[in-house]
């Protein structure tokens, strides 16, 4: 019953199924990954959307008879749609997370679309071939096809496409072979020439369409690195020095900076309370104090818990920052007001070119710059700026240092304590654990003075007591000193140091 | 005119390049990507956006002393002891030196608006920048004239236990310093290492073995091999014969072949001399490395002091250093011995009218090419300048090919130009926008070829040429760059010619005239480098103290 011409015509049939089959599966699996990548709880996110997908495919083939007339024509047409709007799922998905108002019905719409288009598929192509096999062959080849496809896209989308391709581009890649089909069908059937014309443009169109995509995916990528982070994104923006975001779970919410984590609010009081209250409990009589860095107002909030201090001059680059943390509700609640508070002075301005020219004196200076992990930052740990903050300090004032992990980047601590001591300071180094970071360094800047850490501390403190400070200044063996050189403007080592400590950590 | 290489330094672990490619790839991946697309039919972007033109000095004023006839007769005459025609470093250092030494009625005159010479510079928005010389290597501690001027600059802050100097934290370069673009990567240093041979590495490494050697010799005299300044180098034949023979020569005659070497002590001639390896003496070519013997208690021996708007840094110090007449748009076009001195007239560039000075002495701290021009019957034989661009670029972002990310001093292998320097590097904030100083010198042609040619260029044409240049190393730079300004340095440094350093000319033109003239001009060291041009003012300024006891 088959002759030649039809047998190459049935096999070139099922060869599409197959192509199909494998990028209808893979089109789930973007969406799934995808949901649960941006939303979170991949359990609900994935069940739900291959219930919707599953669904609409159901409504597809239902909606399959009442296609009629040339179904081939039919069936190369919704393959280009497939094709733009499968491929086109991702990169549409991660741009509109962060703009879209429901981004949940953003995403069911268009998972139900695909799967609605999807769906057609197989009965378009059942009936395309209904008359040239038995209904047994056909059913059995058709689906066998199907099913190959299915796992061929269940192996290779994990193994191979996300971690080489990405979603974006998996996604867009896909849509391509469902177009290339399209071409491939009006390339090889005759019968397809009256409207080759036509179609053919569309064709190229949404070719170069899918294929600027492809290319252009990194850049998609900027507005959307949502992949980064396993939290839901609450926040991002882009200032003049970076980006800023803020993402939240029921337990905490995390701040990136650079896609660097700054705190997490679960655990950010460990950090907060170990800058502070070891250099302030030692200072009962400290009015004036500077913050260098630290525009999220915590180190403020920790200090403000101290009545005698007058006024806090808190000096950061980014008015993005500060403004953050003085609008949000969620961030508000977390500094505690503090950077509403009558006594504190924000100015949004570059930390270094500040200290050399303040003429004011400060009885503690509280410094939280971000780790020197480039030049412009490394200038902020050198010989030359700690002498300009001897210049600041008051007769008996102090400072402190946050000094990056002394167990992670244990020459980058040591070399930046050793920095300070070349500088003309006494130093005590110190350490806490914060979870989300690790072990954290700090260095306290003394100059001629005693300190001790039993000073009073103020209520309600959940980590810092005399205990805590007697056991910070502890460093076990594998934390313990290592001679460095020495940072300085001319050398940069720091920024060398932090390189090497963190090239172990860096896949 | 750039940095100075720095051969000691050690080579770099692979694991540092990889990070800081990395680091730097963070700021830059965002914006490459955004723009592979479009480089392809970028690579000849518009250049419409880019604001800017051709300033400096005016050589159309200069000129006009090739018709002094045209120019009025003087209204008034004025009085003075000493009288320095030059406000570049030699005029300064002069007028410093005599202040100092309790030498009080002294006048200098300038012909621009803006004193400083080759070492003036700029400013905008963004940062302060350099039109010429921008950076001077730490000196040999015997060189103490010029640690002492350091001293008062507040350059040099004291000295440790061992009596060294110890230098301002925010006057040394900061790291990182040089970078090379070479085979597609900027390595680390400007000594080419990535992909070349065993043979050009060993070569390499044999010259500078034989720089070290240079470093420590002395002549029979007991004086160093070469010394700053130049003239305190030994007379001995042995090192002084070098300077009959071009650089070339002496390098076919030591079998230094390699073509990456070779291209390194061009660099080297091109970035200091504005000269080839053919036409730089021997001797000068191997003084740009022997004689650097800067020894410093917190920095290596070949560090450099600089500052963002370069060396005007220090021309506002000398300044700053006397408190004696000054007087700028001042062009000198007549001078007369007479029986109580000279008689100077002075052009008013600004008022255009003439005075009358009587000096009892005159210091030219001119270049020759001037001088020759201002007295009569004087030949300035032998005295060869090279014409130079220079242009500074304002951009917010260099898009970064792979290797080390942004330094001080930014240099291409094999291109025209000998690089960049990164203006706002000395800056202790961080910020996207920066200022880059592109060097030029036009050494394809003779010199007085290239130099017309220069003044014949269109701006637009300049332009395309510095972009073109800056694409090859970063591409897509093109549509960044928001301003650009180009100087065209006519004379921009004296060229160490062979046979020029240690044969007569050189030291007739130095020498004083019935002493009532007397000169000083880094010309007149043969290189063109501000410790021989503050060492000049210095030599003319003694001389004029010893004819004129003070009153």
């Amino acid at each position: 019953m088959s002759n030649p011409e039809n047998r190459h015509r049935h096999l070139l049939l099922l060869l599409s199924v197959f192509v199909i089959a494998t990028c209808g599966l893979i089109y789930e699996l973007v969406a799934g990954t995808l949901a649960s990548y941006l939303l979170g709880d991949s359990v609900t996110q994935f069940s739900t959307i291959i219930g919707v997908y599953l669904f609409s495919m159901g409504i597809g083939s239902w909606l399959s008879k009442y296609l009629d007339g040339n179904l081939l024509k039919w069936f190369i047409r919704i393959e280009i749609l497939v094709g733009l709007v499968g491929g086109c799922s991702a990169p549409l998905l991660f741009v509109l997370f962060e703009y879209a108002a429901s981004f949940r019905l953003v995403l069911y719409t268009l998972v139900s679309l695909t799967g609605i288009l999807v769906g057609l598929e197989i009965p378009l192509l059942m009936r395309i071939l209904e008359n040239q096999l038995t209904f047994k062959d056909l059913v059995s080849r058709v689906f066998t096809f199907d099913y190959i496809g299915a796992l061929l896209a269940s192996l290779i989308f994990p193994l191979v496409l996300v971690p080489y391709l990405g979603l974006i581009r998996t996604s867009l890649f896909f849509g391509l072979l469902n177009i290339a089909v399209a071409g491939f069908l009006l390339h090889q059937f005759a019968d397809t020439k009256p409207y080759r014309r036509s179609l053919v443009s569309i064709l190229a169109l949404s070719s170069l369409l899918l294929l600027s995509g492809f290319v252009y995916a990194e850049r998609i990528m900027t507005y959307t690195e949502n992949l980064t982070f396993q939290d839901k994104v609450i926040y991002s923006k882009s200032t003049s020095y970076q980006r800023i975001v803020l993402t939240a779970n029921p337990r905490e919410l995390r701040l990136f900076l650079n896609g660097n984590l700054q705190f997490s609010s679960a655990d950010e009081y460990r950090y907060h309370e170990a800058l502070v209250h070891p250099a302030l409990q030692a200072l009962p009589k400290a009015n004036r104090v500077l913050v260098l860095g630290g525009g999220d107002g915590l180190a403020v909030r920790e200090i403000l818990k101290y009545p005698q201090i007058q006024s806090v001059t808190l000096v950061d680059l980014d008015a993005g920052m500060t403004d953050l943390f003085r609008q949000n509700d969620l961030l508000v609640k977390l500094n505690n007001r503090s950077l509403h508070s009558s006594k504190v002075r924000i100015i949004n301005t570059d930390a270094y070119n500040f200290v050399r020219q303040d003429t004011a004196r400060y009885d503690l200076i509280v410094v939280d710059f971000p780790d020197p992990s480039n030049y412009s930052i490394g200038k902020l740990y050198s010989t030359a700026f700690y002498r300009e903050l001897n210049r600041l300090m008051r007769p008996g004032g102090l400072a402190v240092v946050q000094s990056t992990s002394p167990y992670i980047a244990r020459q980058s601590f040591w070399c930046i304590r050793n920095t300070i001591a070349a500088s003309g300071f006494q130093t005590i180094p110190y350490h806490a654990y914060i979870p989300s970071f690790g072990e954290w360094g700090y260095v306290l800047l003394l100059r001629n003075q005693h300190w001790r850490g039993d000073g009073p501390l103020p209520a309600g403190l959940r980590f810092i007591n005399a205990r805590t400070i007697h056991d910070m200044l502890n460093f076990p063996p594998d934390m313990a000193e290592v001679p460095t050189e020495i940072n300085k403007l001319n050398n940069q080592v720091l920024v060398h140091y932090f390189e090497d400590d963190w090239t172990p950590y860096a896949h | 005119m750039t940095g100075r290489p720095t051969p000691t330094d050690p080579p770099e672990s692979p694991g540092r390049r990889q990070f800081l490619e990395q680091a730097a790839g963070l700021g830059f991946s965002v914006l490459l990507a955004g723009s592979a697309g479009l480089n392809a039919c970028q690579s000849s972007a518009s250049i419409a956006h880019i604001k800017g033109g051709m300033i400096g000095a005016n050589h159309q004023t200069g000129h006009l002393l090739r018709y002094p006839e045209k120019l009025p007769q003087p209204t008034q005459t004025r009085e003075t002891d000493v009288l320095i025609v030059g406000g570049g470093i030699a005029g300064l250092s002069a007028r410093r030196w005599l202040w100092q030494q309790g030498k009080r009625d002294v006048l200098l005159v300038e012909l621009s608006g803006q004193l400083g010479g080759n070492s003036v510079g700029g400013q905008n928005t963004v940062s302060a920048y350099p039109w010429g010389a921008h950076y001077l290597p730490i000196p040999d501690p015997r060189n103490r004239e010029l640690v002492d001027f350091l001293k008062e600059c507040h350059a040099i802050t004291g000295f440790d236990a061992n009596a060294l100097p110890v230098y301002n934290d925010y006057y040394l370069c900061h790291d990182p310093e040089e970078r090379l673009f070479i085979n597609g990567h900027w390595q680390e240093g400007l000594v080419p290492d990535v992909g070349i041979s065993d043979d050009d590495r060993q070569q390499i490494s044999r010259f500078f073995k034989l720089v070290e050697e240079l470093k420590q010799a002395k002549g029979s005299d007991g004086r160093d091999a070469f010394a700053i300044p130049l003239d305190r180098s030994s007379t001995d034949i042995i090192y002084r014969q070098l300077d009959g023979i071009s650089f070339e020569t002496y390098l076919n005659q030591h079998q230094f072949t390699s073509p990456y070497l070779r291209w390194f002590l061009e660099y080297g001639c091109k970035d200091d001399y504005g000269t080839t390896l053919a036409n730089t003496s021997a001797w000068a070519g191997l003084h740009y490395f022997a004689s650097r013997k800067g020894v410093a208690a917190n920095a290596g021996a070949n560090s450099v002091l600089t500052w963002p708007e370069g060396n005007s840094f220090l021309v506002k110090q000398l300044e700053q250093q006397a408190q004696s007449a000054i007087e700028s748009n001042k062009l000198v076009f007549g001078i007369q011995e007479n029986a109580e001195g000279v008689r100077v007239t002075c052009y008013d560039v600004l008022k255009k009218e003439t005075v009358a000075i009587q000096a009892r002495t005159v210091l030219l701290a001119t270049p020759q090419f001037i001088t020759q021009n201002l007295l009569k019957n004087r030949v300035a034989s032998g005295f060869q300048y090279a014409p130079w661009l220079v242009a500074n670029l304002t951009v917010s972002v260099l898009p970064q090919s792979r290797g080390m990310p942004l330094c001080w001093d930014n240099v291409i292998y094999n291109s025209a130009s000998v690089g960049y320097v990164t203006a706002t590097h000395q800056h202790l904030n961080a910020s996207d926008q920066k200022v880059i100083t592109v060097y030029w010198p036009l050494v394809q042609e003779p010199p007085d070829v290239a130099r017309r040619k220069a003044y014949e260029t269109t701006y637009a044409t300049w332009l395309s040429r510095l972009v073109a240049e800056l694409e090859t190393a970063h591409p897509g730079v093109t549509e960044y760059i928001s301003a650009a300004d180009c100087w065209v340095w006519g004379h921009g440094m004296i060229a160490p010619t062979p046979g020029f350093i240690w044969e007569e000319s050189r030291r007739n033109a130095a020498r004083s005239v019935n002493n009532k003239l007397f000169f000083a001009h880094s010309d007149l060291s043969g290189i063109s480098i501000f410790e021989e041009a503050f060492y000049q003012g210095i030599r003319a300024a003694t001389e004029i103290l010893a004819q004129i006891p003070s009153a």
